[in-house]
């Protein structure tokens, strides 16, 4: 896979911190891919994507976008990506619109025009397409200050898609959200990547929104921790997936699972059943003792964070 | 896409009129732009006119409201120019830093806005000016307004020296009127500093906005008897100076201000 963001041994140290925020970090992000970023609190997320957009200098290493060098060819980067930052950074004075018409013509997408109406056809468009997307059109144009955290966001990220950038770099894009403002933007995000092969790379505290990702990248204290899909760290950090049995008969239960050669280990009135190389069917297909609970534990990668924060198996 | 001047060009214009579109929905700037010279003008010029200006020679309303002219747009320039830190605290120009634009076009953009906000206060001046009889000076006064881009520029240019130099927005609030203030009254807006000497007269000399109030009085006073008793300096040096001030000013502040944001 082609890719299109290629970080080697970045490191940032900050005036007067004894420590750097970033450590060395190598890592590239392939087109298309749908990269996270996790880390705790000071771990070196936003310093990274900081970095790698151009608002901040790194100390040393090299960080290359779209092809580009992060600090000799910046306006090449800067064309090549959206941005939704950590805060809100949107003119609430202005309209929707307004600050979508100001992105698309710092941007140079679209010529500047004092109205809407005069803008040329093309950005009306697509300003009408995207506002349809994201449901914002009936508040296309109304004040921002009024408008609720969600539909800020989804504004947000409506501008940073007019210019059509190939990544999109989500700095924490659904804090303060509601669960359902979350879900919804996210059912956008997904949309978009489908429709646009956009590549994007987020960093969140909601590690849920990074179980779709194709690879996850945890961060301690400016360093990778580990590195993969969601799938391989989980295993590697919180363990393999795991069968939750229950039965009036336990004893019973136990001695069957003895039989089948399968680990376990009793949690209260449940056993836990690691199956190992067997699958779920092949074990329970075994088992004659009746069941008064049955169902499929696998490992989220909430666990696998908190495993890797409380000092558990790093790479 | 756009050619790169074009796009330039195009993006200037954008944050340009982001200042005047914001401008223009803002009423308490309406209110502010009369209420300061009434408070000027209206309040200290007139009673300073009424008790200490019988012997001077000239007409002393008249001669403060160029002062006020001047220092409007400088005030307006410097206030406009320090909103960039207060926006960036908040967030509010990342969007800007993280275009593919220059960044003299961004400030030169918030200057042309800022520019726009300050002139809304000149037509409260004139407004204030009327009501208070002052005369106006006839195609005199239309000269000092066609000069008026250029006193921006130079009150744009220290705006953006200061906020290369300032980092967060509470020093910024507070620096600013630190250097509003000393301009307004050592480099004569409000008062003659003909006769200023030592220290005094010193001040007046490192005050950017002296050669620009001293430029608009000779303008206004062009043709007159008053013209040696009020004009300073020659216009040929106040231009100079004041063409210095921006490009050196201008390009060292962009330097900083941008240094200041990315290089933490």
């Amino acid at each position: 896979m082609e890719s299109v963001i290629e970080v080697n041994q970045l490191v940032k140290k900050y005036r007067k911190a004894e420590k750097p925020a970033v450590d060395g970090i190598s890592f590239e992000v392939g087109k298309g891919e749908f990269f996270a970023l996790l880390g705790p609190n000071g771990a070196g997320k936003t310093t990274t994507i900081s970095i790698l957009t151009t608002t901040l200098t790194k100390t040393s290493g090299s960080v290359r976008i779209a092809g580009w060098d992060i600090e000799k060819d910046a306006a090449q980067v800067r064309r090549n990506v959206g941005i939704i930052f950590q805060n809100p950074s949107l003119d609430l004075d202005l309209t929707a619109e307004e600050n979508i018409r100001l992105h698309a013509s710092i941007y140079g997408v679209f010529p500047y025009r004092p109205l809407y109406r005069m803008m040329p056809a093309a950005y009306r468009k697509r300003v009408e397409e995207l506002a349809e997307v994201v449901g914002l059109r009936d508040n296309l144009f109304r004040k921002t200050r009024g408008f609720s955290g969600g539909m800020k966001r989804k504004l947000e990220i409506m501008r940073s898609l007019i210019h059509k950038p190939q990544i999109l770099f989500l700095d924490e894009p659904t804090q303060g959200l509601d669960a359902s403002a979350r879900q919804s933007i996210w059912a956008y995000l997904k949309q978009l990547r489908q429709e646009e092969n956009l590549t994007v790379f987020l960093t969140t505290h909601y590690l849920e929104e990074a179980e779709e990702a194709d690879r996850v990248c945890m961060v301690t204290g400016g360093r990778i921790a580990v590195l993969g899909t969601p799938d391989k760290i989980k295993r590697q950090l919180a363990g393999p997936e795991r069968i939750m049995l229950g039965s009036e008969e336990l004893e019973s239960l136990k001695s069957e699972l003895d039989g089948l050669g399968v680990a376990y280990e009793q949690q209260q009135d449940t056993l836990a059943v690691f199956p190992g190389q067997r699958s779920a069917q092949q074990i329970v297909s075994g088992i004659r003792t009746p069941l008064s609970r049955l169902d499929i534990r696998q490992p989220t990668l909430e666990e696998a964070y908190l495993s890797l924060i409380q000092g558990g198996e790093a790479v | 896409m756009i050619a790169v001047w074009r796009r330039e060009t195009n993006a200037t214009a954008a944050i340009a009129a982001r200042d005047i579109t914001k401008s223009l929905k803002n009423p308490t700037l309406l209110i502010v732009s009369l209420i300061m010279p009434l408070l000027f003008m209206g309040i200290l010029g007139g009673s300073l006119n009424q008790n200490m200006a019988g012997g001077l020679g000239f007409n002393f309303l008249q001669f403060m409201m160029i002062g006020m002219i001047v220092n409007s747009t400088f005030t307006g320039l410097i206030t406009g120019m320090s909103s960039l830190i207060e926006e960036r605290d908040q967030n509010l120009t990342q969007e800007l830093f993280v275009s593919p634009i220059s960044r003299y076009s961004i400030i030169i953009g918030k200057m042309i806005g800022s520019s726009f906000t300050s002139l809304i206060g000149l037509i409260g001046i004139l407004i204030v000016a009327a009501v208070m009889g002052i005369p106006l000076g006839g195609w005199h006064i239309v000269y000092v307004f066609l000069l008026t881009p250029l006193f921006c520029l130079v009150g744009g240019s220290l705006g953006i020296l200061f906020i290369g130099i300032v980092n967060d927005s509470k020093t910024a609030d507070i620096g600013s009127m630190m250097l509003i203030m000393p301009q307004m009254f050592l480099a004569g807006a409000l008062t003659p500093i003909q006769h200023s000497t030592g220290i005094l007269a010193f001040l007046a000399k490192l005050m950017r906005m002296t050669y620009c109030i001293d430029l608009a009085r000779a303008v206004f006073y062009a043709g007159t008897p008053m013209y040696d008793q009020i004009v300073l300096n020659s216009p040929a040096l106040n231009l100079t100076v004041m063409a210095a001030i921006f490009v050196l000013f201008t390009v060292v502040g962009t330097m900083l201000f941008v240094r200041s944001d990315k290089n933490r």
